[in-house]
């Protein structure tokens, strides 16, 4: 039986903590934390293309509705706001298609939604020639809503008012329909 | 100071507790970077993402990844793209004939997965109609709307483009 060497009261002793181990653990984690990261953030712009149907879409059977759409080209981006039916009150704001004339245009419709604010659909028409990063450009000053925007009635008929109140708040034009995606 | 020389019997003691702090401080930040995302993408090489505001982010892996060069559905090659455009031997009415029979494939393919789940929760059958397209910035809309149609003829009509977020 070994005999316990009693310590004297008073009696000091260095310890000295192996840490590496500790070390080794961090490096190795270090590592595969390393080789697994995704230093790029990834998002997305939902979009919709006119679904092909014989049926007439709801909003134009009977009721004269409100539409909004966005014609894009390579210069310039020019809302445009009417009626379903006569009289058609047919208004077009055109704008510059660069930072500056983005930045308008988002203003632009956020006054045109928040004098329709239960219409979170928008068509966008746009040219061949534009390209994607332009395009996303004006895809996401028409999606998002941004600080100093109102903040809109939520959609009337929404099955989920929660839902629909918190998009309300996050976005301008929820639904984009890509209005030129049609066989020739 | 001790010197590297021989004949000083001097011992040397390296303070780790910075190189410590350094490590604990990255693993946290790689921690949570790590879990942030519900899905994590590793963007092609051959693609520049356009940069957005958007809040929205991305659900699921990229279906048809459009580089430079190729259309690409679920990792196969479908089409090659030449001056932005694809050859004119692959076009039908505007569409592209090689993406719409895979696409199609593709819907045929989430129709019977979707009928073969027997859960009445939506969310477990997943978005079968939404296609999530990863696109070079560069890219013209032209060869964008072909690639919309095609997948308008297989019943797919709702878009997922994948953008970069600004940081």
């Amino acid at each position: 039986m070994s005999r316990r060497k009693k310590r004297k009261p008073g009696e000091y002793k260095d310890i000295e903590l192996n840490i590496m181990p500790f070390i080794d653990i961090f490096s190795m984690l270090n590592t595969f934390l390393l080789f697994s990261a995704v230093f790029l953030s990834v998002g997305i712009l939902e979009v919709q293309i006119p679904f092909l149907s014989n049926a007439p879409p709801e909003d134009q059977k009977d009721t004269r509705a409100f539409q909004v759409s966005v014609d894009v080209s390579k210069e310039n981006v020019e809302i445009q706001t009417s009626f379903t039916k006569a009289p058609e009150q047919l208004q077009k704001f055109p704008f510059k298609n660069t930072k500056e004339g983005l930045k308008t245009f988002h203003q632009k419709l956020a006054d045109v939604r928040k004098q329709n604010s239960t219409i979170d659909k928008a068509t966008v028409y746009s040219d061949d020639e534009v390209t994607w990063e332009s395009l996303s450009l004006v895809l996401d000053a028409m999606i998002l809503r941004v600080e100093g925007d109102p903040i809109f009635a939520p959609v009337k008929d929404a099955k989920n008012l929660a839902k629909a109140e918190l998009d309300a708040k996050t976005f301008l034009y929820q639904k984009i329909v890509m209005g030129s995606v049609m066989l020739k | 100071m001790a010197s590297a020389g021989g004949g000083s019997k001097d011992t040397l003691f390296l303070n780790l507790n910075p190189m410590l702090d350094i490590f604990s401080i990255l693993i946290t930040f790689l921690l949570m970077s790590f879990s942030s995302d519900p899905v994590t993408h590793n963007v092609d090489a051959g693609i520049e993402l356009p940069e957005s505001t958007t809040i929205v982010a991305l659900d699921e892996v990229p279906t048809v990844v459009v580089t430079k060069t190729e259309i690409v559905i679920n990792g196969k090659k479908i089409a090659d793209i030449v001056a932005g455009d694809v050859p004119e031997k692959d076009r039908t009415q505007g569409a592209i004939q090689p993406v719409f029979t895979e696409l199609e494939k593709l819907g045929e393919a989430n129709k019977r997965l979707a009928k073969n789940i027997k859960s009445n929760d939506p969310n477990a059958m997943g978005s079968t109609g939404a296609l999530t397209m990863e696109m070079d910035k560069g890219h013209r809309f032209k060869l964008m709307k072909r690639i919309m149609l095609s997948a308008q003829q297989a019943d797919f009509v709702q878009f997922k483009l994948m953008v970069q977020k600004e940081l």
